[in-house]
């Protein structure tokens, strides 16, 4: 094979590349799009579908009988939360007489790559449990879950605490999505550590600075062992998001679907000082947060601000003794939310009752509860607060008592394209802030500035 | 099919065998048995490869964006982007430092494992198949021990090195050691298949080839250089072929061991860059363009290295 | 290599051989020794400093929590049927092509192999989109072939296969000619059966390398029973990445079955190996 002309295949290929695109040999999804070349969003694919729920208003019979009816259902959660979510959805298979495909569609940039690619070849399912869903749903201009809010009386909205709202929002142009699986961080922290440290947490530290001030008491009680740490987080653009907002720069503004990210102002480069100094006074390791769950658990981390999924994860598994407090604050008291939420994604109008009864039979305020309890995601209903078995939960394991309050200031901002590459934008920063790359103005400026492109860029 | 017997190499044959295609002269029944074997290739590469590679090629043009599916035909815009764009080479830079290593070391370690395993010694077959053993283990599987033992805390290697006295490492968590974690996990995972290859190609030298050697008195070490490596030549030739495309194209390693790229970014290769763009940015079109300018980068590399492969065979002859 | 070589010349040089490839097999051989130790451990071990090598108890937990989180079987037959399909026709498709290439002669031949080349060049993830769109328009998603069909690339093989093929001497092709052999004839009765050690180093090859694959199997199937063992760890490793020692359970029986069978194979493939040697 080593003998041959090198030139002439060199050529060959080059000339085939060409030709391919003089040739214009469509590739098949062109047309599947739409026929323009032109195209910002093409609500095209969403076909008929999107229409009902804007033109004519999905008729009253909200009681209409759907037994027989068949859905495929892919959700992004495993393990505990998985189970459960299976077996609470065999329990609304059997009730209405539905059959029900579940399939487990991988974690959330998984499932995203496999929901982006099904609505390309229209194979997507029914119904999805994913992060981001209304990307999925108003991003293609399909606003059917917010009709359907407002004109069937299954959903009671004024139940559903309203940051989770939000949380459902396609750029501030309606709902697209139902809440669930939602989580905030909380800051947990290992009781056994504190106390071998002289840390007394009856009264604990309720801003910033007064954690500041505990951090530093944890560092000098274990100044001989340099494999302790103060505090860790697993989720830095997570944490940092819910940062700027208690200390009043909303992150993104949103002028008529025009997204302009503001994390560069004084009040974010003041949060990012923030983050700096824990770096530079050693209470937190510089860029390791991938290992920060790991630490923690080995017992080397004092604090950690981690998802409240953990609650149940980590509950009874640990070597030390775990303990929750709600997260400190700068002004006032702010949480970003996470996690997932269901979307409709049918094209199939015949399956759309099926499918929001589906999605009411699992986000109803007692089976919503049932799944928060077992999984340490958050009930999505303020009454929720009221039921017995929350309140056992919140006797039983006090770390729930922290996670339920700190829904009272929970937020979210609307979705929009670029979020994943916020997120991006903003680690990014914060890994070169912590390793001295830059002040905190510099690094922040320049991720807002690449974000910006993004945006511009469509 | 043997009626064609008679006709050999040297022999002239009859005219009614021969036919003259583009100024050269073919054996009829070769040419037809030949492009039968090919075709199945032929027919797989149009699926898996030519098919889509189209679609990349016009996808490189244009804006496609797999989330919005906005498809606009922007010309060279993906390519301006990407040549301007400081993550790319930042990633290319990674992906050069990673494959540079990874083919001097891998390439060099097998050669002499395998020139080592070569020899008769006790327990030659156990050792063999100890350096085997990880090229058969499935890669998630046993990324999953090594990231253990990366583990700055609860790490046994962090143990080892001070046992060893020496200072403790952050691995696969601080930037400048992050890439050379991984990179000693494939050569871990990796070292065995080139044994393999090298020491099929060592166990095909004649043994009359070295005797007569070592009966002109050439000791082991000039036995090695002036007989056996260029013996060794196209198995070389083609194990640093593969070790160039795979090195390039390397992704699962990092993806497992380092999903976010790690820190500053100082494992994000160019295969997991383009994986960004395509999947969680949803920018296609970019992506696209960024994989044929990785194609065409290999394709150069490649070419360069199998003319100073054949170069040097000639050399020798 | 006589024996008598090795007793009488450098005893010295041997066991410097010796010693230095005993340190790198214990070194190459530890991981999976300490992934069995550990995969006994508890929560409590694996987070106790320093490093506790062997477990406290012996906890077979871990193995039944694997099955609870996965179906495990499952997976693994998937990952066999589908990597057992891919590597048959892989073989068979590379074994033609390979001698085609080699031993006959044809116009194009240059071309096709820069085309074959070129096909290595170009990573799995920017094809998956457009092949996936190929693939569902052809309605094979959701079905084994979908799994396999795509991932059928065999200019690896064919590649390797080539530079076994070439070491056959012209004349044994030229010979087996003359006794009346065509070209499918010397293939059969000559190529093959000479380099059966390079087609089962080639064939373990194209295993291993269809034995990893995750993300294409994870964007053609949406069924569970369709998902092979890579997206089960992957999974796994998602839910419990702190529970290493759950995950050492899951990689014991993803691994210790591989290299069992490995074992087996490896005397076959390495005789066959010394077998192909064309000694002269």
């Amino acid at each position: 094979m080593m003998k041959l002309n090198k030139r002439i295949p060199a050529i060959l290929l080059a000339a085939l590349m060409v030709l391919s695109l003089t040739t214009g040999c469509v590739s098949q999804y062109v047309d599947k799009t739409t026929e323009a070349p032109v195209t910002t969003k093409a609500p095209e694919t969403q076909g008929t579908s999107a229409q009902p729920g804007t033109t004519d208003a999905p008729a009253p019979s909200t009681e209409a009988d759907i037994s027989g009816q068949s859905l495929s259902v892919w959700y992004a959660v495993s393990g505990t939360s998985g189970e459960l979510f299976n077996s609470l959805s065999e329990k609304f298979a059997k009730e209405y007489g539905v059959t029900l495909e579940l399939s487990y569609s991988g974690g959330s940039g998984d499932t995203a790559t496999k929901v982006s690619s099904a609505l390309l070849t229209h194979t997507q399912p029914d119904v999805a449990l994913m992060y981001a869903g209304p990307l999925y749903t108003g991003g293609e201009g399909d606003f059917r879950i917010g009709e359907l809010m407002n004109t069937t009386s299954d959903f009671d909205k004024a139940d559903v605490f309203e940051g989770m709202l939000d949380y459902c929002d396609y750029m501030g142009e309606g709902i697209c999505a139902v809440p669930y699986g939602i989580s905030t961080q909380v800051m947990y922290y290992n009781k056994d550590l504190l106390k071998a440290s002289g840390v007394d947490m009856t009264n604990p530290p309720k801003t910033w600075k007064e954690f500041y001030d505990v951090l530093g008491k944890v560092m000098e009680s274990n100044k001989d062992n340099d494999k302790i740490k103060a505090f860790d987080t697993n989720d830095e653009a997570w944490l940092f998001k819910s940062m700027l907002m208690q200390n009043g720069c909303t992150i993104i503004e949103n002028n008529n679907g025009e997204i302009t990210p503001i994390f560069n102002n004084e009040k974010a480069v003041e949060v990012a000082d923030y983050w700096k100094s824990l770096v530079d006074a050693g209470y937190m390791n510089a860029a390791q947060h991938s290992n920060a769950e790991k630490a923690f658990l080995a017992g080397n981390t004092a604090f950690i601000a981690a998802s409240s999924n953990r609650i149940s994860r980590w509950t009874g598994t640990t070597t030390f003794e775990l303990g929750a407090i709600e997260m400190p604050y700068f002004t006032q008291p702010s949480l970003a939310l996470g996690g997932n939420v269901l979307v409709i994604l049918t094209e199939d109008e015949s399956k759309l009752q099926a499918a929001w009864k589906y999605v009411n039979f699992l986000a109803n305020a007692e089976n919503n509860t049932t799944f928060a309890l077992g999984t340490g995601y958050l009930p999505i209903h303020k009454s929720a607060m009221d039921r017995q078995e929350v309140k056992d939960a919140i006797a039983a394991n006090e770390m729930y008592t922290v996670a339920f309050n700190q829904l009272q200031y929970t937020w979210a901002y609307t979705h929009f394209q670029e979020m994943g590459t916020m997120d991006t934008q903003i680690k990014s920063a914060l890994g070169k802030l912590e390793k001295g790359r830059g002040t905190s103005q510099e690094l922040l400026d320049k991720a807002v500035k690449e974000l910006q492109s993004e945006i511009d860029d469509k | 099919m043997s009626s064609q017997a008679p006709a050999r190499k040297s022999a002239p044959a009859t005219k009614k065998n021969k036919i003259r295609l583009f100024g050269r002269e073919y054996q009829t029944n070769e040419v037809m048995v030949g492009i039968l074997f090919i075709l199945p290739t032929i027919a797989f590469m149009v699926f898996t490869f030519i098919l889509p590679v189209i679609d990349v090629v016009q996808l490189s043009f244009t804006n496609f964006n797999v989330k919005t599916r906005t498809m606009n035909y922007i010309k060279l815009d993906n390519y301006k982007y990407l040549l301007q764009n400081e993550e790319f080479w930042k990633s290319l830079l990674n992906t050069v430092k990673y494959s540079v290593m990874k083919l001097t070391l891998d390439t060099s370690l097998a050669l002499f494992l395998a020139v080592l395993l070569d020899k008769s010694i006790p327990l030659k077959k156990f050792f063999r198949s100890s350096f085997f053993a990880p090229v058969v283990v499935p890669m998630v599987a046993s990324s999953l021990i090594w990231i253990w033992f990366y583990d700055p805390t609860v790490g046994p290697f962090n143990q080892i090195l001070g046992w060893l006295g020496l200072p403790e490492s952050q691995w696969l968590y601080h930037e400048s050691s992050a890439l050379w974690s991984i990179l000693l996990f494939s050569l871990w995972k990796g070292v065995g298949y080139n044994i393999i290859l090298f020491l099929s190609g060592l166990q095909n030298i004649p043994d009359s080839y070295t005797e007569a050697a070592k009966l002109d008195g050439a000791s082991e070490w000039q036995l090695f250089w002036k007989v056996k490596f260029p013996l060794l030549r196209p198995i070389t030739s083609f194990v640093i072929m593969m070790g160039i495309i795979n090195s390039f194209k390397v992704f699962a390693e990092f993806n497992v061991m380092t999903p976010d790229g790690g820190p500053l970014g100082s494992t994000k290769l160019i295969v997991s860059y383009i994986y960004e763009l395509a999947f969680t940015n949803g920018r296609m079109g970019r992506a696209c363009a960024c994989a044929l300018m990785l194609f065409a980068l290999i394709f150069v590399l490649t070419q360069f290295q199998s003319m100073v492969g054949a170069r040097k065979t000639v050399d020798i002859d | 290599m006589s024996k008598t070589k090795k007793v009488k010349y450098n005893y010295n040089r041997h066991t410097a051989t010796f010693i230095i490839l005993a340190i790198l097999s214990l070194a190459m051989i530890f991981p999976f020794v300490w992934m069995i130790l550990s995969s006994f451990k508890t929560a409590v071990d694996v987070y106790q400093y320093p490093p506790r090598w062997i477990p406290s108890t012996w906890n077979w937990k871990n193995y039944s929590t694997v099955f609870e989180m996965i179906p495990f079987l499952r997976y693994y037959i998937n990952s066999i049927v589908t990597t057992i399909a891919e590597t048959a026709l892989q073989i068979i498709v590379s074994v033609l092509a390979a001698y085609s290439l080699v031993h006959l002669k044809w116009p194009g031949q240059g071309f096709m192999t820069a085309l074959m080349r070129s096909t290595m060049f170009v990573p799995m993830v920017v094809t998956m989109i457009p092949m996936y769109l190929l693939c569902a328009s052809l309605g094979l998603i959701d079905t084994y072939s979908g799994i396999i069909l795509p991932q059928i690339t065999t200019a690896f093989t064919t590649f390797l296969l080539m530079s076994y093929f070439a070491s056959i001497p012209q004349d044994m092709i030229d010979a087996a000619k003359l006794d009346g052999c065509g070209p499918s004839g010397v293939m059969m009765r000559v190529v093959v059966p000479n380099t059966k050690g390079a087609i089962a180093t080639a064939t373990l090859f194209s295993f291993l390398g269809n034995w990893k694959s995750y993300t294409w199997p994870l964007i053609i199937t949406t069924k569970t029973e369709y998902r092979t063992l890579p997206i089960g760890l992957k999974y796994l490793t998602m839910e419990s990445s702190s529970e290493y020692q759950v995950m050492m359970a899951a990689a014991v029986m993803t691994i210790l079955p591989v290299l069992i069978v490995f074992i087996f194979f490896e005397k076959q493939l390495v005789r066959s190996i010394t077998l192909t040697g064309m000694k002269s």
